[in-house]
């Protein structure tokens, strides 16, 4: 009688958790399953591919040419019209179109690639100024340290959307529109400023656990002070940087707001975010292509956290993520 | 004496030290955050051009009689109200039953956590075409599948109606962001000692008695605390909300609307910023004096 509920009971919780892993893996599973697929079979029922392919990958990176390069006429009706000129125009016609198509069909590459840097040197920036504020507000005592430190964590709560209008009129007033260039550093100093504060309170917690001893006998043998951080506090806490590193990273890699206000007139400097939406509202029909898209762009992310999931797992709890 | 000069000096260096490795902190959040917000409310009271050679004419409050007195905004504001509660009580319901599943042995249970994550962490840009793929009219997956059990009408196209738009937002965000509450929750889970449910036995409590006296009191902090700062975080959520429907309707939306697209009235996108930034602020001022207590 007993052992009967017991096995009902397990059954129930299996259930639970076998609802709970469609429930969270749905759109997951969808996703690769496009990806796989030609653009023309995107809307077939079955969740396996018919005719599976690797192709909206190829195309992706670079490895294949598009189908809509591969059979378009264009070339021919083009040599047709330009046939009259001389041969150095239209050589140099010809290249001119080339160049403009690579850069229309899905430049998924370049969007990746400004991302990449964005993201890149925003985090790293921003890691090295919170290294020095961490140590400041975990290692050295000071009149107003607590204050700072509770308007760091207030300041943390405040959102883009609030900011996005002051910080435009004085980031045009400075200068920092109108180019694409100019545009990103406006963008990396915004970066930098929306992950700092996370990056300063999950190191300077960090920072409290390492036994202050270390750092005693460190100064004893004659390091001063600012020699200790990159001696023995730094080396310590590498895991703890990296995760830092990782999170605001991850905060660059997904921005959408401020990369939409400052390089929307810019297409040649869309990040992933803003570029895949503009492709995915300005094209039709290209399923298959932005499942593989989107696949491309999480794996990063998920790989890294892969690799790091103790410590990133930690970090969440502690910190959260800046939103 | 002599050493208590020594121990001044060295306080004082330590002082010096101290701020100057802040210092650069102080003055990038100060210039662009504590600045900016101010500003904002500056320009709420002007007609703001866009145009750098034209300058701003102060139009007083009328910014802000513009903005009460239209109706869209009184929907967009309860539109975003709806959806900070709705999100944040589905985020916390869904989160502490999978804590408490989580907090179990059973098999698989390491590959269930390790995908737990997967919707809080893959970049957003990257999981809302699934999303609206599976959403899509006639062809999408969870349209199909919904239609077939007779749940909903096969035609509908639920992300680019403004009435359904928010359902499927408020769903997205629970979805997204239900594995930060239930990491949260079970990490307190965790620490709850083991002799407290022990004792619980002894006096013969069952399930439930055990964990509405036990668990929930132990957990009633980290609730509070998630449930705040998601609410603030979801208050003025733009990024989730705008890429999943643009016709969500709630107000970082309409912010953006009114700031950059069309003709921009950054003055009165300034002033409804204000506005939602006074909320967000009682919301905050709530979290540090309830929550952490300072």
């Amino acid at each position: 009688m007993v052992r009967r509920k017991n096995i009902a009971k397990k059954t129930g919780f299996y259930i639970l958790v076998l609802l709970l892993v469609i429930f969270v893996a749905y759109p997951f599973v969808w996703m690769l399953s496009i990806s796989f697929r030609y653009d023309t079979d995107a809307f077939e029922p079955g969740l396996i591919p018919e005719r599976p392919t690797l192709r909206q990958y190829g195309e992706l990176l670079g490895l294949v040419k598009s189908i809509r390069e591969e059979m378009s006429q264009e070339e021919q009706q083009m040599m047709e019209l330009i046939k009259d000129l001389p041969p150095e125009q239209q050589e140099a016609f010809l290249a001119e179109i080339g160049a403009q198509r690579k850069k229309e069909t899905f430049p998924f590459i370049r969007f990746f690639k400004n991302s990449l840097f964005l993201a890149g040197i925003s985090a790293f920036i921003s890691l090295i100024i919170a290294i020095f504020g961490a140590y400041s507000f975990s290692r050295l005592e000071y009149k107003g340290r607590g204050m700072i430190q509770r308007s760091v964590l207030v300041v943390y709560l405040f959102g883009g959307t609030i900011l996005a209008v002051p910080l435009y009129q004085i980031f045009v007033k400075l200068g920092l529109f109108g180019s694409g260039a100019r545009s990103y550093i406006a963008l990396v100093i915004i970066y930098v400023v929306q992950t700092l504060p996370v990056s300063l309170y999950m190191l300077g917690n960090y920072f409290r656990t390492i036994p202050y001893s270390i750092e005693e006998a460190a100064i004893i043998d004659g390091c001063s002070r600012l020699q200790t951080i990159f001696k023995v506090v730094v080396p310590l806490s590498l895991p703890a940087i990296i995760t830092v590193y990782i999170y605001a990273f991850m905060i660059g890699w997904n921005e959408f707001l401020f990369a939409s206000i400052f390089v929307r007139p810019y297409p040649e400097y869309y990040t992933l975010p803003i570029g895949l939406n503009e492709l995915f509202n300005s094209a039709h029909a290209i399923w298959g292509k932005m499942m593989a898209a989107s696949v491309v762009t999480a794996l990063p992310v998920v790989i890294m956290f892969t690799m790091m999931e103790k410590y990133l797992t930690g970090g969440l709890t502690v910190g959260g993520v800046k939103e | 004496m002599a050493q208590s000069v020594k121990v001044g000096t060295l306080k004082i260096k330590e002082r010096n030290l101290g701020w100057k490795l802040i210092i650069p902190t102080i003055i990038i959040i100060a210039a662009l955050i504590v600045y900016p917000v101010i500003y904002n409310i500056y320009l709420s009271f002007y007609d703001v051009s866009i145009s750098p050679g034209k300058s701003n004419i102060f139009v007083g409050l009328q910014n802000y009689v513009n903005v009460l007195t239209d109706p869209d905004f009184w929907v967009s504001f309860g539109k975003t109200l709806a959806f900070t509660l709705l999100t944040v009580v589905g985020s916390i319901l869904a989160g502490l039953v999978v804590a408490l599943m989580m907090n179990r042995n059973f098999i698989g249970r390491a590959f269930v956590r390790a995908l737990l994550l997967l919707p809080y962490i893959t970049p957003l840009i990257a999981i809302v075409f699934a999303w609206r793929y599976i959403f899509l009219p006639i062809d999408g997956p969870l349209i199909r599948m919904l239609s077939t059990v007779g749940l909903i009408d096969s035609g509908v196209d639920l992300i680019n109606d403004p009435n359904n738009a928010f359902w499927v937002v408020t769903i997205f965000n629970v979805w997204r962001n239900f594995p930060f509450v239930y990491l949260m929750i079970l990490s307190r889970l965790q620490s709850i000692s083991k002799t407290l449910y022990e004792a619980a036995e002894i006096d013969g409590a069952n399930a439930w008695q055990k964990f509405k006296n036990i668990t929930l009191p132990e957990l009633y902090f980290v609730i509070g605390s998630v449930a705040l700062l998601r609410g603030i975080w979801n208050f003025y959520k733009f990024d989730e909300v705008y890429l999943m429907s643009k016709f969500a309707g709630t107000l970082p939306i309409y912010i953006y609307e009114k700031a950059f697209l069309g003709v921009p009235e950054q003055g009165v996108a300034a002033a409804i910023a204000t506005i939602l930034f006074v909320g967000m602020m009682a919301l905050i001022g709530f979290y540090v004096k309830k929550v952490l207590k300072w």
